[in-house]
């Protein structure tokens, strides 16, 4: 384990135990609606887990290396911001996933439009958003998302 | 039939298993290798899962949203838009989860732009999911998206607020005195059974409406449950009393 995960360990578990002394009840029940909640997701963050180890067999990092880190980037963060967009696969897995495609030599521009497209932008769940929101909420937050996402990648791509 | 569900619940874990019996049928050195792949970035992801459990209860316990719900009005200014960023970011689930929690915020007067300041943030700044980015992409890469982010909410949060009006969001046309659970918000948390057992019940992880409430009193009471459903997915219209 690296230096940082060890932080996150040591600030959760020194917060649990306050949050155990502040309110015991409260805790329980918290933990057990994530309980719940990770429980449902625990079997399509094994299924994307094994993916990934298909994934990297069968497309080696070299191939990764020359697709995603070579092709033009602004043409190649477009497509990435617009997978982001269409799939709907949770956070918590998309982070091991572009984890292992960067690791094996994908650029990071594309990688960041992807992870922002991702949760911010929906496609999938806008007949949803505009039943609450109306037409033009929707519509002008979803434009402006994905305008952001591919402006924030461009961004970072210059910064590191 | 029980299968069949088993199967449903877990389509992509079916897929990918079928899929790893076909290669070890064909190619049984690349399977073995892909498994190889697999227990490294599941060994990896084993490591935060635990930290992003407990941080989300620790969210979940110890901040009171309700406290911070109360501050964002038409007129909260830059402090609003901070209290917006921070129940976003503190919030654990999609996106989608946040839209019944944001409408009813709207119904008490939040602004436009602080909406989009919790949806925004609610769907890319995770605090517990820091430590999963961090550990998968380098403190670097997230501190940096993180900034960049922020900046860049802020800048929409303001866009929209000028742009899109009050007047062109729907408005809630749900019929008087009916009782209904939007299905696609209910998180199966079982609360609005444990509260009103008459009302409500559970169906394949699911609540629904057993009975619809009749009279001034339990209408009252219904009213509070529906407060206190935790992705607020009852809808309920009282006389007159719409909210």
């Amino acid at each position: 384990m690296d230096i940082f995960t060890i932080l996150f360990w040591v600030i959760a578990i020194v917060l649990t135990i306050i949050s155990f002394v502040k309110n015991k009840k409260k805790t329980l029940a918290a933990m057990k609606k994530s309980k719940g909640m990770m429980g449902n997701m625990m079997s399509e963050i094994i299924a994307i887990i094994f993916l990934i180890g298909l994934v990297l067999t069968f497309i080696p990092p070299e191939t990764i290396k020359s697709v995603l880190g070579s092709a033009n980037t602004y043409v190649s963060t477009v497509v990435a911001a617009l997978v982001g967009s269409i799939t709907l696969i949770p956070a918590f897995v998309a982070f091991p996933l572009v984890g292992s495609l960067v690791d094996a030599g994908a650029s990071i521009v594309p990688a960041v439009a992807f992870l922002t497209t991702l949760t911010m932008v929906g496609i999938v769940t806008f007949p949803l958003e505009k039943k609450e929101f109306g037409t033009k909420f929707t519509l002008t937050r979803n434009a402006l998302s994905f305008g952001f996402a591919v402006v924030i990648a461009l961004t970072m791509g210059v910064i590191l | 039939m029980k299968a069949v569900t088993i199967i449903k619940k877990n389509k992509l874990l079916f897929l990918v298993a079928l899929a790893y019996a076909v290669i070890f049928i064909v190619s049984p050195e690349k399977a073995t290798k892909s498994v190889g792949n697999s227990v490294y970035y599941l060994i990896e992801m084993l490591q935060v899962l635990p930290v992003i459990f407990l941080l989300t209860v620790v969210i979940e316990a110890l901040v009171p949203k309700e406290l911070i719900m109360r501050g964002f009005g038409e007129k909260s200014g830059f402090k609003g838009n901070l209290l917006a960023l921070l129940l976003g970011s503190i919030s654990a689930g999609p996106v989608y989860a946040a839209f019944p929690i944001s409408k009813s915020l709207l119904g008490k007067g939040a602004s436009i732009s602080n909406i989009v300041i919790i949806l925004s943030s609610w769907a890319v700044i995770k605090v517990p999911m820091l430590a999963n980015e961090a550990k998968f992409l380098g403190v670097n890469f997230m501190a940096i998206r993180w900034m960049l982010t922020v900046i860049a909410i802020f800048i929409m949060a303001y866009i929209m607020g000028s742009f899109v009006k009050k007047k062109d969001l729907p408005t809630e046309a749900s019929q008087q005195g009916v009782l209904e659970i939007k299905e696609e918000y209910c998180v199966g948390c079982g609360l609005c059974e444990k509260l009103l057992p008459d009302y409500y019940e559970m169906k394949d992880n699911k609540a629904v409406v057993k009975m619809m409430p009749e009279g001034k009193e339990v209408a009252q009471i219904v009213r509070e449950s529906v407060d206190k459903c935790p992705s607020k997915a009852i809808a309920f219209n009282m006389e007159g009393n719409a909210s």
